[in-house]
């Protein structure tokens, strides 16, 4: 058998040196092929090296380790290295692989290196074993999804140009917005901005719960509405919190305030 | 700008008021004081009592009608009540006669002819008019104090909110404070550095019993000062550092005159800890974090933290952090304190928190 390499993969230099550090303790025979500092450094030197153990953070700038361990984990062992990721913890005890959680210590490691040493004299791992992987990953994919700051489905921020800068004005304090030409006013607790949107664009990008068209030209957020004012034939005007102007409702959208 | 605003008939919203007003409460207590009424005139009258009840019970009515009206049409330049009050005064004698004419066949001079239906008729309009007058204030009265009373209950209830709001904000800042993907990462650095002997290990754990201890759970915000803050934003940003020596830059101007000024603790940091992990921390290439803070000419202190980071996409899930944020500054400041957030060119993000110079009280 010739001697077994592996790569390192993680944003944390220090964590990285100490890998390394203790795996040539270790396992003096394993020969580190290259150390990556983020998901997509790891993909381009596995395809490199083509090591048969990676060791791969899950949490790293740009691709995360869950997406490079997708494309390299058939062709190798893979080893997570994570922070207190609990779900990870548990996805991994009902799975294949090994993983570490930081900070680790060196028996824990010594565990790993066994394992691993183990796999590699043993046969080529079992076709259920690498389903088996894939489950585990789309629930981390999932699990990492749900933690970090994910795109939602709608827009959260609205930019504006006021000045010279671009302001981004969190959703939930905008009052409403009004259609000026090519243009839509945005009015918020702190001022008045207009934006390159159009009211049309505007309405598909905005959460539907919170933000609703009342009229050809006006969205409200629902939150501000303070009074919903009847008038004749059949329309009717909104008043917002904090705001002095009253804001038509045209009679096709007057239906949004019938149980109010 | 042209105003949005368009005005709506008034017609429409005063028969809304109109309904509103015409409670079944104020017919009872009309219908029942007009047979009070008839029965203490009863004496007085020739009339079968029945005539007498049914006239005293029509006028009770219309004048509630006109009372009720009077009230949810507006007229120009007389204040509401006062127009209440003359309708149902002018209207009394009106309409007194008005129940008469059925009696005399429609013929409108009869009844000033016939002394005893002159004698009824002043007898009906008298008491009317003192009772319908004593009852249109009374309600007048009724409705001044049930508003000052809602009023009173608003002002009550926005209070009660406003502080259940701040002690919300305290006490997830209490829960949420230090992020335990955070402080493994760094002891796990912590962990390298003393295992491998370094000298640097030393000051690293310096840096971090420095966040550790400002980052304690504390309930007031009792002298929390500026200068604390920056050491807690400095501890914070030597650790990020020692993990991402080479993604991360960070520069700190506050200059020593500020140091002293009351600063609500962990609001900066949030800015700070924002700037990391949405700016810094998803960027392979990394940037620079740029804390800085400055005496406004009104001696409001503007503090403001930089990124060049990855900066914010519009559907980017606002983080608990920033509306935590708001309700502390709102806390401690009331709501003169602002915080905006800006794109900064050519990427990344500046956000700029300006807290009036006077502490709330």
């Amino acid at each position: 058998m010739t001697t077994a390499r592996a790569l390192i993969a993680d944003d944390e230099p220090l964590l990285r040196e100490r890998l390394r550090a203790l795996l040539a303790r270790l396992w003096p025979e394993l020969e580190i092929a290259a150390e990556a500092r983020n998901g997509r450094e790891a993909v381009e030197l596995f395809d490199e090296h083509q090591p048969q153990v990676v060791f791969l953070d899950v949490h790293m700038p740009g691709m995360n380790g869950i997406e490079a361990a997708r494309s390299i984990a058939r062709r190798a062992l893979v080893v997570f290295v994570t922070a207190y990721e609990q779900y990870a913890v548990q996805a991994f005890e009902h799975g294949a692989l090994d993983y570490l959680v930081k900070p680790f210590d060196e028996a824990r490691l010594a565990d790993t290196v066994q394992r691993l040493r183990e796999r590699l004299a043993g046969p080529a791992p079992a076709a259920s074993a690498a389903t088996g992987l894939e489950a585990v990953l789309d629930g981390l994919a999932a699990e990492l999804q749900r933690r970090q700051a994910n795109p939602a489905a709608h827009q959260q921020w609205i930019k504006a140009s006021v000045g010279s800068s671009v302001r981004l004005i969190p959703v939930e304090q905008v009052t409403y917005l009004r259609a000026d030409e090519k243009y839509t006013l945005v009015v918020w607790e702190g001022g008045e901005a207009l934006i390159r949107k159009t009211i049309r664009e505007l309405a598909d990008e905005l959460d539907p719960a919170r933000f609703v068209q009342i009229h050809r030209s006006v969205i409200v957020n629902l939150h501000e509405v303070v009074q919903v004012n009847r008038g004749l034939n059949e329309t009717a005007e909104v008043q917002l919190k904090g705001r002095k102007e009253l804001l038509p409702v045209s009679r096709s959208y007057l239906h949004l305030f019938r149980q109010m | 700008m042209p105003p949005v605003a368009v005005s709506v008939p008034t017609r429409a919203r005063g028969l809304d008021r109109f309904v509103a007003a015409l409670s079944l409460k104020r017919v009872l207590i009309a219908l029942a004081l007009a047979t009070l009424t008839a029965a203490a005139l009863n004496p007085l009258f020739i009339t079968p009592f029945a005539v007498l009840l049914g006239r005293l019970l029509v006028i009770a009515l219309v004048l509630l009608l006109v009372f009720t009206a009077a009230g949810s049409w507006p007229v120009p330049w007389l204040p509401r009540w006062l127009v209440q009050v003359l309708a149902v005064g002018l209207m009394t004698p009106v309409v007194s006669y008005l129940v008469y004419l059925p009696a005399v066949q429609g013929q409108v001079f009869e009844v000033l002819r016939h002394e005893g239906r002159l004698s009824g008729f002043i007898w009906i309009t008298g008491t009317t008019l003192l009772l319908g007058l004593v009852l249109a204030l009374g309600a007048l009265y009724r409705e001044r104090d049930a508003q000052a009373r809602n009023q009173a209950l608003t002002f009550e209830l926005e209070r009660s909110q406003l502080e259940r709001q701040a002690l919300d904000a305290r006490l997830r800042l209490l829960h949420a404070q230090i992020e335990p993907h955070f402080l493994f990462n760094t002891l796990a650095n912590v962990q390298a550095l003393v295992e491998s002997g370094s000298p640097q290990a030393s000051a690293v754990l310096r840096s971090l019993i420095a966040y550790l201890r400002a980052a304690m759970p504390r309930l007031a915000d009792d002298g929390a000062t500026l200068a604390n803050e920056i050491a807690l934003v400095r501890a914070y940003l030597e650790l990020m550092l020692m993990r991402m020596p080479d993604r991360l830059r960070f520069e700190i101007d506050v200059p020593d005159e500020l140091a002293a000024r009351p600063f609500p603790a962990m609001a900066l940091l949030t800015l700070v800890e924002n700037a990391i992990r949405h700016g810094i921390d998803p960027s392979e290439q990394g940037g620079t974090v740029r804390v800085e803070a400055r005496q406004e000419a009104d001696g409001a202190l503007r503090l403001s933290v930089a990124d060049s980071g990855v900066g914010l996409r519009e559907a980017a899930v606002p983080g608990t952090g920033l509306a935590n944020l708001r309700e502390r500054l709102a806390g401690f400041y009331g709501p003169a304190a602002t915080l905006e957030l800006a794109e900064q060119a050519p990427h990344g993000l500046v956000a700029t928190l300006r807290c009036p110079a006077e502490v709330r009280a």
